[in-house]
């Protein structure tokens, strides 16, 4: 059935325990775990937050730091092989972004309901993926 | 393509927001009264704010009793101050040692050293708070109301400390290695450690939301108000063209936080205590000029601090306009410099708390008593032909008399302390919106904060100002609530610090005397 795997699945990650259970689902759908890329997206740093005045802390540091507490993270919930990916921006924006441009076959993410007022205001990171990812977004409950 | 439209979407949102914004505006400061929607507006603002007052300003002791909120705030001043003994004397001279890098380790975790995140929270504090808030005081409590200020400062210091030592002690650091910290964090953590999980997350969001509108006021329509007071007294043709104003200043923040445009805001760093420091020269420049008066003029602020004029609504009254303002100005107790102070290098909480304390004496006892001492030396606050003159003009006013240019140096150090003030507040309120909402939606923040800056330039404050000043004292009861739940701890904390402090093993290896050996 290997022809029906996919060549890249993207999982993007909060650094939630449900972000890290999405990479089982994605696991399912390829024949190895370096076709599975987890994703992270930076917010910029506020421009008065100290390390920013101070520019103590550029963007590909925080870049660098992101990918290798992700490393280790995947190594020890047993995910060795899966690549770790930062970009900065929106999140949502960003990651329908990268999946076209890597021309990735699948997205995998976990809903995460925002509650009540929050979800009517502002939506959800995976709602924006949908709507602007040009691939198949496959959304966790 | 449709990604770059939906970014899109949000500015048209900012730009139909001042599209109905503005014939509105200048609507209502065509006519006495205000109608339409702004007048609903304030109506409705009203409405809640005489509820807050209510509660807040709940007077302890009858009619010219003390507000319960600012009771709250001196209790909390002057509970730490001897709950730690003294801390804001004692620890004085290590705060300076410390923040000349003395005792700065590159191996901590952080992300600036103790003199950066001093200087990150003062951009914050030194406002145009200290230049109008100064002459508020005494235009509503008379000169007295400055010893006051100075009191407030003084014990606002120890509560600085307490505060900001739990930040540091309950601080998170981020996979990216950016630091989360503050009162959201330490009431949530540290009285969970306590066994009260559940309470300490309820003060925490209390805060939170008490932060996200108050940043609104104080930080932000308070400033650029000011702001345009000031420039408008050098520029009177700009008199009318308040809504410019307001955009011109919103659009300036708004390039910084929205922009990322990092290069403004380093411009407003490095200003920001040049002109401070001229600030400062001006005011001994008036000071040496009236050098006979001074005796004088500070007998009259210390004489008047008890037994003030009656228009101030007795002993109380001024010892409360005292207090408020100077929490307005140096936010001691109000947790908000503590999210900056989170982010120092250090693995010694007891050592931030201790630079912070610092805080309130450069901000309330050295900039503010100096323009106190102005504005009563030259008299201006006294004369029958200026009682008009309140806030920023005021104080412009005072100088004029020896410094005739010196209005001008006003108009920009006040705009420059109140971008650089906005800019501060603006990430204090993001960092309690992020709390609320997460980081994703900050931008909506962002918005919110931006046409609030533009309203605070056009409209008579009144009651929306009121409603954000409350708020901003309404940070203090869940903060100071955990502070003193925390109290033992504090103080335990800071008892071991100094016993390691006193024994010497604190230094780095390099400066440390060696030890005498016998031989």
């Amino acid at each position: 059935m290997s022809w029906l795997k996919r060549k890249l699945v993207l999982v993007p990650t909060d650094f939630s325990e449900q972000s890290y259970e999405a990479i089982a689902v994605a696991k399912e759908y390829v024949d190895d775990l370096a076709s599975v890329k987890l994703v992270h997206v930076l917010s910029p740093l506020h421009p008065a937050d100290p390390a920013a005045i101070w520019d103590t802390l550029s963007d590909s540091d925080r870049m660098a730091k992101v990918t290798e507490f992700l490393t280790k993270k995947l190594s020890e919930i047993g995910y060795d092989g899966v690549e770790v990916v930062t970009l900065m921006g929106d999140p949502g924006t960003q990651i329908a972004d990268y999946a076209q441009e890597s021309a990735a076959d699948l997205i995998v993410m976990p809903s995460h309901g925002h509650k009540g007022i929050t979800r009517l205001l502002m939506g959800s990171v995976a709602e924006r993926v949908v709507r602007l990812a040009t691939c198949p977004v496959l959304i966790l409950k | 393509m449709v990604r770059t439209l939906l970014k899109f979407k949000h500015y048209l949102y900012l730009l139909a927001i001042a599209v109905i914004f503005i014939p509105q505006v200048a609507f209502a400061q065509a006519e006495a009264e205000p109608t339409g929607f702004l007048g609903a507006l304030e109506g409705g603002v009203q409405s809640i704010v005489d509820v807050l007052n209510l509660i807040f300003y709940f007077r302890i002791g009858g009619e010219n009793g003390f507000p319960f909120i600012v009771l709250w705030l001196v209790v909390g001043a002057v509970f730490f101050t001897f709950r730690l003994k003294f801390i804001n004397l004692r620890a004085f001279k290590h705060a300076i040692d410390v923040v000349r890098g003395k005792y700065d380790s590159e191996e901590d975790e952080g992300d600036v050293s103790h003199f950066q995140a001093l200087s990150a929270a003062l951009s914050g504090t030194v406002g145009i708070g200290n230049i109008a808030g100064v002459a508020i005081a005494i235009r509503l409590g008379g000169p007295g109301a400055a010893f006051w200020m100075t009191m407030a400062g003084f014990l606002g210091m120890s509560s600085k400390f307490a505060e900001c030592t739990l930040a540091q002690k309950y601080r998170v650091i981020k996979p990216d290695g950016t630091v989360g910290g503050g009162p959201m964090y330490y009431l949530s953590r540290g009285l969970s450690g306590m066994g009260m999980a559940r309470f300490g997350q309820g003060l925490a969001y209390m805060f939170a939301i008490f932060c996200a509108i108050g940043s609104l006021g104080i930080g932000n329509m308070f400033q650029s108000n000011q702001a345009f007071a000031a420039v408008s007294n050098v520029v009177p043709s700009l008199a009318g063209l308040s809504w410019l104003f307001g955009l011109i200043i919103a659009a300036v923040v708004g390039l910084v936080i929205i922009g990322g445009i990092q290069r403004i805001g380093a411009v407003a760093g490095i200003l920001v205590p040049f002109m401070a420091v001229i600030y400062a020269l001006a005011c001994f420049w008036v000071i040496l000029v009236k050098l006979p008066a001074v005796p004088a003029a500070i007998g009259t602020i210390i004489s008047t601090a008890f037994s003030p004029e009656a228009l101030a609504g007795g002993l109380v009254g001024v010892v409360v306009i005292g207090f408020q303002r100077a929490v307005f100005s140096n936010e001691a107790g109000l947790g908000s410099a503590a999210i900056a102070h989170s982010a120092a290098r250090t693995d010694e909480p007891v050592r931030e708390g201790i630079v912070a304390l610092l805080e309130p004496f450069i901000d309330t006892i050295f900039i503010c008593n100096l323009t106190a001492i102005v504005i009563v030396l030259t008299g201006v606050y006294a004369d029958p032909a200026a009682t008009e003159l309140n806030g920023a003009q005021l104080s412009a006013a005072s100088f004029e008399t020896v410094i005739s240019w010196f209005p001008y140096v006003i108009a920009v150090a006040g705009v420059l302390f109140a971008v650089s003030t906005m800019i501060s507040w603006s990430y204090y309120g993001q960092q309690s919106w992020a709390f609320l909402f997460g980081d994703s939606t900050v931008n909506v923040y962002k918005g919110i904060f931006l046409t609030c800056a533009f309203v605070g330039a056009v409209v008579n404050l009144g009651p929306i100002l009121e409603f954000s000043d409350i708020m901003a004292l309404a940070m203090s009861l869940p903060n100071l609530l955990g502070c003193f739940l925390m109290s033992g701890l504090i103080a335990s904390d800071l008892s071991d610090y100094m016993g390691r402090l006193r024994s010497g093993a604190m230094l780095p290896e390099a400066t440390r005397q060696p030890e005498a050996v016998l031989k």
